[in-house]
């Protein structure tokens, strides 16, 4: 049985990734870690609107029921618990770093938020970009080194310690993104107003 | 490999002799150095067989790889031993200079094993090391200690014991920089058993840095986030610790009268706003930090460093006295003394509890500000009932028939946040491999000041998760060895970073978080070893029985079993409390126990 309190991260933030446009109706999933079990959302459920038994309890390292109805991309989510540091994950659409991510191996922000918290997100690509375990392996391995990356054309996976934290990388990610497209829209020359932020491809 | 010097010197004080040893490599990238290299050296050198009071007992001096680069806060050292308070595996790290000069000299780690004959201290000048005559100084104090061996900022640098240490109190401080200690668990104790008084070091070598770009790159953010940071650009450098008074009371989680209550009354009167009207001369900072928590405080009869929270609380709230100069004298008088702060304050607190309830003859009493000074000076000297005293609560509670009354964990007494208003604290306190304490994976982060991100504090369920993530990466921050504080506004990503700049040694983020847990499942196995078992996982019946009657933790007991038996299944460890053979093997820990 989830805790009450736990059900009601997942609700407010799978309810804000939808008002944020971050996922499609039935798109995305987030996770969180406990001990050596895992609570998921179910597969096909709507994250904009989670009820309680929307939420599925399974093991880490080993199947049981549970996986009948995890989502989809549980695979990748164990994956990313045992190869990284995290207890919580965040996965989304955001549809202007998915765009992004369809012509760089990175991105790099220039507005000032996502220069401050992110520095560089990966892309990295898959052919089968959705569940499989060559994906897992590659989006983990990724997240290793970064708390956020984008597999190209499919959507963002970013790791923290709560749900909260997760969600604050991916929507600095598509906020930076949106800032970015905005300023190609304006197509002025950019005015540099940071320190050593030539060594942000480094980071 | 950069960063790391590749040597330790290894001291016989029975024979007043020494070598210098290289480092063990793959030991160094396994276990990074401070605490981690000080827990490995330990496994292999303090067995079960070995009295912490004996000569077979070592000190391990350590620093690690980012120590004396510059690197924000890269001042810190530790010191491992057996503790002669709680029989456990013992770290305790210190700021300050000494730490610095220390890896200046030359050296990774120093271990001194044996007992000198008389009383004697250690002078190290890179590879000079000189054995002098300490009988003069045997009996004096820290202060006059450390100026007599010429202390000298960034020059020349003492670390010494007090009476306290001479006296072997178990819960004696070893002290460096005339100020700043490796305080808990009795490393204090272990130094006087062996007859040393100091170790004095003067050291000239630079730590050569593999990738200057990136670490300077790494300074520069380091700087912004800190600077960035209300906590350390605002909070610290203006409050001190002390800060977290006021914050702490406010939610319930502040122990009073040895864990009667859960919020005093008297806060205020000790808060971090009262130390800065009142008392505080100005502030300072160990070296190469740029925080500058540490308070230079004065009263009518002292001036001196301090005081921090936890020695406020204890002296303050745990002992029901909000008399504030008498508690700033009681540290300044700790520090002079040689004692750790928190286990004299907390076990004076438990001496007030017995003598009230008639189970202890004394006239101790909650509120007797008066009280504090001679106590301290009974306990240093093992006078009359302070000798008792000396030997930390659970002795004393033992030896007057309430053990229950010791408000510890594992012997070692607990700081100042109750855990009945922090759920994962108590679970922190309950498995901490050196007994009750709040620096090995601190939940005041998540649970009150939201670092991350805030967690619901009364929350059991997935509690054990955050505590085990804690755990593992303030092992690893005392293994790099850079305060905890920075940790306040800079993520362990940016640790992994750095810590691969200096050396050329690639470490991601979980490396360097799996460093951590490596170094806690050895701690836990030194502590299985010597015959600690799942019974001494747990809290005194206080905690987990008796809910505070009022106040924001009104009826919260800590809800410790299943929070413990979570906390093992995450761990990968049996229903003992025993690593299984495939998480040791995941640790590159399994031949080590193989071999032992």
């Amino acid at each position: 049985m989830v805790d009450d309190r736990i059900y009601e991260v997942f609700r407010e933030i799978g309810r804000d990734l939808y008002v944020g446009n971050m996922i499609s109706s039935h798109g995305g999933n987030l996770s969180v870690r406990l001990g050596d079990r895992v609570i998921i959302k179910r597969r096909g459920a709507m994250l904009g609107c989670l009820k309680p038994h929307d939420l599925v309890e399974t093991r880490l390292e080993k199947n049981d029921s549970g996986v009948a109805l995890a989502s989809t991309e549980l695979l990748v989510h164990r994956a990313i618990y045992k190869q990284t540091p995290a207890l919580a994950i965040c996965h989304c659409h955001p549809r202007t770093a998915i765009a992004f991510s369809l012509s760089r191996d990175e991105l790099v922000p220039v507005d000032n938020e996502a220069s401050y918290l992110l520095k560089k997100v990966p892309v990295v690509t898959e052919e089968f970009a959705s569940g499989t375990p060559q994906m897992a392996n590659k989006v983990a391995a990724a997240l290793e080194n970064y708390k956020i990356i984008m597999l190209r054309g499919h959507g963002s996976f970013a790791i923290g310690q709560t749900l909260d934290e997760a969600f604050h990388w991916s929507s600095t990610l598509e906020e930076s993104c949106q800032i970015e497209l905005a300023a190609k829209m304006i197509n002025e020359p950019f005015i540099e107003y940071r320190g050593m932020s030539d060594a942000y491809p480094t980071f | 490999m950069n960063g790391w010097n590749g040597k330790i010197l290894a001291i016989d004080l029975t024979n007043q002799t020494y070598e210098i040893c290289p480092l063990d490599m793959e030991i160094a990238r396994l276990f990074i150095g401070g605490r981690g290299l000080g827990a490995r050296l330990l496994w292999d050198m303090v067995g079960p067989d070995v009295d912490p009071l004996s000569p077979d007992n070592v000190l391990i001096f350590t620093n690690g790889p980012l120590t004396a680069t510059g690197y924000q806060t890269s001042n810190r050292f530790s010191v491992s031993t057996k503790s002669p308070l709680t029989g456990t595996v013992l770290d305790a790290n210190s700021g300050g200079f000494w730490g610095m000069q220390f890896k200046k000299a030359g050296y990774d780690a120093l271990v001194v094993r044996g007992k000198s004959e008389k009383p004697v201290w250690i002078e190290i000048k890179n590879e000079e090391i000189i054995f002098h005559d300490a009988s003069d100084l045997w009996g004096m104090r820290v202060f006059a200690v450390t100026e007599k061996l010429g202390q000298k900022k960034n020059k020349r640098n003492v670390l010494c014991i007090g009476p306290a240490g001479e006296n072997l109190s178990r819960i004696a401080a070893i002290m460096n920089d005339r100020e700043r200690a490796l305080a808990r668990g009795g490393p204090g104790a272990v130094m006087g058993s062996k007859n040393l008084k100091a170790i004095v070091v003067e050291g000239k070598n630079r730590t050569p840095i593999e990738d200057p770009d990136r670490f300077k790159f790494m300074l520069y953010e380091t700087r912004k986030l800190l600077s960035a940071s209300p906590l350390t650009s605002q909070a610290l450098p203006e409050f001190g610790t002390v800060v977290l008074m006021n914050i702490i009371n406010d939610i319930g989680a502040l122990a009073t009268r040895n864990h009667q209550q859960t919020q005093f009354e008297g806060a205020e009167a000790i808060s971090g706003e009262e130390l800065t009207e009142k008392y505080l001369v100005k502030n300072a900072a160990c070296w190469a930090c740029p925080i500058a928590c540490t308070r230079i405080s004065k009263t009518d009869k002292v001036e001196g460093e301090g005081p921090e929270f936890e020695s406020t609380w204890a002296f303050g709230a745990q002992c029901g006295i909000d008399d504030f100069p008498a508690i700033i004298e009681a540290n300044n008088l700790c520090n002079d003394l040689g004692m750790d702060t928190i286990s004299a304050g907390s076990t004076i607190a438990c001496a007030m509890e017995l003598s009230e309830k008639g189970y202890m003859d004394s006239d101790l009493r909650f509120g007797r500000a008066d009280q504090l000074a001679s106590t301290l000076e009974s306990m240093a000297f093992r006078q009359g009932i302070g000798s008792d005293l000396a030997d930390g609560s659970l002795r004393l509670a033992t030896k007057h028939g309430h053990p229950e009354l010791s408000m510890s964990a594992k012997g070692l007494e607990f700081p100042a946040y109750d855990p009945r208003g922090m759920q994962g604290q108590g679970l922190l306190y309950a498995t901490s491999n050196r007994g009750g304490c709040h620096m090995r994976g601190n939940m005041v982060g998540p649970e009150v000041l939201g670092l991350p991100k805030l967690i619901d504090r009364f929350q059991v369920q997935g509690k054990s998760s955050f505590v085990i993530l804690h755990q593992n990466v303030s092992a690893a921050i005392d293994s790099l060895v850079v305060c905890k504080f920075t940790n306040l506004g800079v993520a362990e990503e940016y640790f992994a970073r750095v810590l691969s700049a200096v050396t050329g040694v690639h470490y991601s983020t979980g490396e360097l978080i799996k460093v951590g847990e490596r170094v806690w499942n050895l701690e836990r196995l030194y502590n299985l070893r010597e015959g600690f078992t799942r019974k001494d996982d747990t809290l005194p019946p206080r905690l987990l029985n008796d809910a505070p009657a009022d106040g924001p933790s009104k009826g919260w007991v800590v809800q410790l079993e299943p929070m413990l038996n979570e906390y093992y299944q995450g761990r990968g460890w049996d229903e003992n409390g025993v690593p299984r053979p495939e998480k040791l093997a995941e640790l590159d820990l399994a031949d080590l126990v193989e071999r032992n």
